[in-house]
């Protein structure tokens, strides 16, 4: 039975939000909170609806021809549910962050508009079956991401913006190239087909490692690799909601899952492994996990220390890729959504910190603990999360890539992860130091640099609070209850069996 | 009913904590003034609790508990390994809460009174304690290896607290070394746990053993683990952290951090090393030599340099790393001959039960000097110096595990070895002799509570009579006979003798004592001089990439320019666009003409 309805349902909600905030007026902000809760509620649903179809062994197609040759498919796998499940899951997390974070300010229709344009758009990525329908989405997303971006409108936020469309557009030229030198060798290739591209090396091998390095490194521009990432510290001064789904749901995922597509569903594995382009892929991602790291030490602001910890740790999916096998995979896969997690909840508390106390650097966090606590704990279990401290989740990825490495005989990674973790506690201890153990403003020393008083009896605004603590929960959770049914890294290793045992 | 224990054992420390964080939250200040009346305050009887469901569990017998849904898969057993461990770990945090009770009693007092930051830090103290506990039970009945590495990770991390305790400078620099090589020694571990997981595709600290001995770089694995433990364990060269943090913590939590933390260590080792296998491989053996080597090099050395030192607390810290070096050439034992380890190991179990008893014991004492109760001093000092004339192995339970691990090595006529551990023993001796003698000079009166000396009395008692009630494999603890007692007891007093002549040799240089954590100094001269260079080369760096961008700028502006001088071409014909137009057509209708007169 084909349930060719779930898939697009699941992309038409977030589109329809879009088209209805865009209609309300501005002052409506009850219904359109209202309606855009709701809509990330029935998303969820529905991605749920999706996780039980396809682990029953259901594979639901929406297609239509688009111009002879070229269709538009809708496809849930594993892979690309995955991916929906976690975008779908912060959407509604970072909503409800959104709605306290902006309360008051201007704009909102706008802000909100765009924000579920951009959901909708990685919902497309993630359930796009083929190069063409991918390349739509991935371009929808650079273009309802930039309003975001610049939705402060300020000289900073109109740079930053500038810079961002300058390095995302650039790229998707490059990918368009890719993909359209691409479908002249091969023709409509779907990322379902099960022989890759396996049948083209012998003859077009040179073609093939130009095209996999355009598509790679258009896609690398989104996932922040070095040398390209210039663009993700500077995106920094878009409100926190934002940074949350640059971060962690959308932008700089998008990028990544891409590379997966690519690597796993496009070209297949074992044909990758033959191009001799996964070992350029590993060590790239080793270089960005160590520059991020280094570069992350020298900042003395919270959100570019968390810009550049963000580049660093997505390269740990890229790595994950790199390390040939199926623990690199599971470590890749499981990544994308734990990183996803834990740099939600970092950049949930780094939001909460500047609205609340006017804090935007790390050494005014003194002491914050006794006044924040929640959100200081929050900020704790996710930076030893990205540390690889057990029993948060970021020890779990680290574990699979670590031993997939050693498996491959890949032994340098090991020293990558090892230096990762070092380098990670240099500049995350630190700062949870200064929250517990230093003295500051709540002790009688000094004062908050805007303290605000959100919160009635709460430490702050209840709608900025909640989001956090589940995230940071379920960071806790998918660490700790690892081997249960359903965990991330659970259906990691599912998607990788699927890849690797035909 | 074994499971209901273990989850209660676990689960306990951490309601307790649970329970410290919810009265600080619900009455800030009140609560603290109506413990008062109480007597109770921050150390309350439940939090003393904390560590007793383990203490039962270890009683409890033998059990094994498999559970899929904990992170990688969790196997946790109570062995014949565990069982001693635990118990002997669980008993010493217990007498280490209530003497914490007696300890801290001024500053609860204080913090009853209103002042803060005495509230703040015995809050710290009393929300860490229970967790560090946790991590420590965790890792004891561990047999995977996420298991483990959780509970050594809580247990380490957590114990920053009780370093930090203090607040001084010199407890922030202890604590800022003891981070600093926990972070190291972690991320050696990682690697180490990885490549040997990685190699035999396994998730048990079995797994790691049988990697470590079939695997072709096994000894490299070996040694990346042994280093990463003995972070912990006070190896010589990583123990630097041991005798710059234990000073300044409060004495409970030096007793607890010398006494069972500082075993997890050795409890790793024995757990990852494939101790007694006799396929162990030459490179293994090697390996085994050098640890031996390693391990009585930092017995004597230790010795040697902690009896120089001022602090009584950091002598006891060096007494610990020379004990660590003992245990560490015991270990070593296993994989240089292995067929001694089957005899050899309850005796090591119960060389480090006794030692953590004991040296938790001095550790507390330190603390009774510091707050004389009215009792005559000759006795008072008479039961201070107990558990190191036990420690030094010439009566009561130091005797016994002394010929327990010696009466093996006998039988393998490993002469040369007893002959050193003996000399070793005279190092203990002496710096108990000088630790207590450092007490003696800085004692200070009046103070004490009941809880303090009653739990170190209990201590003395149940670190002299260790064997008795440490559940080991039946049979597998014997007295020494008495022809042998005096090769056992002789160290005590020549460690005494020489520690006299060694003071009145010295007495007249008047020398500064060298500083404690020797080669740390040394360690953070030479970073601190690597990274000259490399901030050097960062700046370098970063004035490249500012000439490069610099340059990318002006080339932009230079095509930009270019492509304006074009734009510009285009407004001038723009311009001048009907005069063009007239001259084109001109210029056509003369070339029209012209081809029609041909």
């Amino acid at each position: 039975m084909n349930a060719a309805w779930l898939p697009l349902t699941a992309l038409a909600t977030s589109l329809l939000v879009a088209a209805t905030i865009f209609c309300l007026p501005e002052e409506a902000r009850r219904l359109r909170s209202t309606i855009n809760l709701l809509a990330a509620v029935f998303k969820i649903i529905l991605v749920v609806l999706m996780f039980r179809r396809v682990a029953d062994g259901h594979e639901d197609i929406f297609s239509f021809q688009v111009i002879g040759g070229v269709d538009f498919v809708l496809r849930t796998d594993a892979l690309g549910v995955m991916f929906a499940g976690l975008s779908s899951l912060l959407w509604l997390c970072t909503t409800v962050y959104a709605i306290g974070y902006l309360e008051g300010s201007a704009n909102r229709k706008r802000f909100f508009g765009f924000f579920s344009l951009c959901v909708a758009s990685t919902i497309g990525i993630a359930l796009a079956d083929n190069l063409f329908t991918f390349l739509i989405f991935y371009e929808m997303l650079t273009l309802s991401t930039y309003p975001l971006v610049v939705h402060r409108g300020s000289e900073q936020a109109l740079n930053a913006g500038r810079v961002y469309l300058r390095y995302t557009l650039s790229a998707g030229v490059v990918i368009l190239l890719g993909a359209v030198l691409l479908y002249s060798l091969t023709g409509d290739q779907s990322f379902s087909s099960e022989e890759g591209l396996g049948d083209y090396v012998n003859d077009h091998r040179v073609l093939l490692i130009l095209v996999f390095g355009l598509l790679v490194g258009g896609m690398a521009v989104k996932a922040a690799m070095v040398p390209l990432h210039g663009w993700l510290p500077r995106a920094m001064v878009a409100p926190a909601p934002v940074s949350a789904l640059l971060h962690a749901v959308a932008v700089v995922k998008a990028g990544a899952f891409g590379i997966l597509r690519v690597v796993y569903d496009l070209y297949g594995i074992e044909l990758s492994v033959e191009l001799g382009v996964i070992s350029v892929l590993a060590v790239a991602a080793s270089v960005t996990i160590i520059y991020g790291s280094l570069r992350a030490i020298a900042q003395q602001e919270l959100k570019p220390l968390l810009a550049f910890s963000t580049v660093s740790q997505v390269s740990y999916i890229i790595l994950g890729i790199g390390v040939f096998g199926p623990f690199g995979t599971v470590g890749a896969l499981a990544h994308l959504l734990h990183q996803g997690l834990m740099k939600v909840t970092l950049f949930f508390c780094a939001g909460n910190y500047a609205e609340e106390l006017g804090i935007h650097r790390i050494d005014e966090m003194d002491g914050a603990g006794k006044r924040m606590p929640l959100t200081s704990i929050a900020f704790t279990i996710g930076a030893l999360g990205m540390i690889g401290l057990p029993p948060v989740a970021g020890f779990i990825t680290k574990w699979y890539l670590g031993v997939g490495a050693i498996q491959a005989d890949m032994y340098w990674v090991v020293a990558v992860l090892v230096l990762s973790t070092g380098l990670n506690a240099i500049y995350f201890l630190p700062i949870v130091h200064r929250l517990w153990f230093r003295l500051g403003p709540s002790h009688g020393k000094g004062h908050w640099p805007d303290e605000q008083r959100l919160g009635k009896r709460l430490e702050t605004h209840s709608w900025l609070l909640m989001p956090m603590v589940v995230t940071a929960i379920i960071s806790l959770m998918a660490g700790l209850f690892a081997g249960l049914p359903f965990s991330p890294l659970d259906w990691a290793a599912r998607v990788a069996n699927g890849e690797y045992l035909p | 009913m074994m499971s209901l224990l273990l989850a209660l054992s676990l689960l306990w420390p951490l309601a307790i904590a649970g329970s410290v964080v919810w009265g600080a939250y619900r009455r800030p200040q009140a609560g603290r003034q109506a413990g008062h009346r109480e007597g109770n305050g921050y150390f309350s009887l439940l939090w003393i609790s904390a560590a007793w469901p383990a203490l039962l569990l270890a009683y409890g017998g033998e059990a094994q508990w498999t559970m899929d849904i904990w992170m990688l898969g969790g196997e946790w057993e109570l062995n014949s390994l565990s069982r001693p461990w635990l118990a002997f770990s669980a008993l010493l945090w217990s007498l280490a809460a209530f003497h914490a009770r007696g300890y801290f009693a001024a500053d609860q007092a204080k913090a009853q009174d209103g002042d803060q930051d005495a509230q703040r830090r015995l809050l710290r103290l009393a929300l860490f304690w229970p967790l560090t506990l946790l991590g420590n039970v965790l890792l004891i009945i561990a047999q995977d290896i996420a298991s483990f590495y959780l509970g050594f990770a809580l247990m380490t991390f957590a114990a920053y607290a009780f370093v930090v305790h203090n607040g001084t400078a010199e407890a922030q620099q202890g604590a800022k070394v003891y981070l600093i090589m926990a972070v190291v020694g972690e991320g050696l571990i990682l690697g180490g746990f990885l490549w040997a997981a990685g190699e035999a595709n396994t998730l048990m600290l079995q797994g790691v053993q049988e990697s470590i001995l079939t695997a072709e770089q096994g000894a490299w694995m070996a040694a990346l683990l042994c280093l990463g433990l003995g972070v912990k364990a006070g190896v010589i060269g990583l123990h630097v952290w041991l005798p710059l943090a234990h000073p300044v913590a409060p004495a409970p939590a030096s007793a607890v951090l010398s006494g069972v933390m500082i075993k997890a260590g050795l409890l790793g080792w024995i757990s990852i090393l494939p101790l007694g296998n006799e396929q162990v491989s030459g490179d293994l053996a090697q390996f085994g030599t050098i640890m031996l080597v390693a391990g009585l090099a930092a017995a004597f050395g230790a010795a040697g340099y902690g009896v120089f030192q001022r602090h009584p607390k950091a002598v006891l810290a060096y007494s610990s790393i020379s004990q660590m070096g003992m245990m560490t050439a015991l270990v070593a034992m296993g994989l240089v001959a292995p067929e001694v380890w089957p005899m050899l190991w309850p005796g090591l179990v119960l060389f480090a039960a006794h030692h953590a008893l004991a040296k938790g014991t001095l550790f507390m004492g330190t603390s009774i000097s510091e707050h004389l109760p009215r009792w005559p001093l000759p006795l008072v000092w008479a039961l201070l110096a107990l558990p190191g004339i036990s420690l030094a192995g010439t009566i009561g339970a130091g005797l016994i595990s002394k010929w327990s691990v010696k009466s093996p090595l006998h039988e393998i006529h490993y002469e040369t070895l007893i002959k050193l551990l003996s000399w070793a023993a005279v190092g203990t001796a002496a710096l108990v002799c000088v630790a207590l003698w450092r007490q003696w000079q800085q004692r200070q009166k009046g103070g004490g509570h009941h809880c303090q000396w009653g739990a170190w009395l209990a201590g003395i008692v149940l670190a002299l009579t260790t064997p008795l009630w440490l559940p080991l494999p039946a049979g597998s603890i014997e007295m020494p006979p008495m022809k042998e007692w005096l090769s056992l007891m002789w160290p005590l007093p020549v460690g005494i003798l020489m520690t006299m002549v060694g003071w009145l040799v010295t007495r007249p240089l008047n020398a500064e004592p060298p500083p404690a954590g020797d080669a740390w100094w040394l360690y953070a001269g030479i970073v601190g001089a690597a990274l000259v260079p490399i901030k050097h080369a960062a700046n370098r760096c970063g004035q490249l990439k500012t000439a490069s961008v610099v340059t990318a700028q002006h080339a932009e502006e230079r095509i930009m320019g270019l492509l304006n001088r074009l734009l510009s071409g285009e407004t001038w014909l723009r311009h001048h666009a009907s005069g063009l137009m007239m001259v084109l057509a001109v210029l056509l209708a003369a070339l029209l003409m012209w081809e029609g007169q041909q």
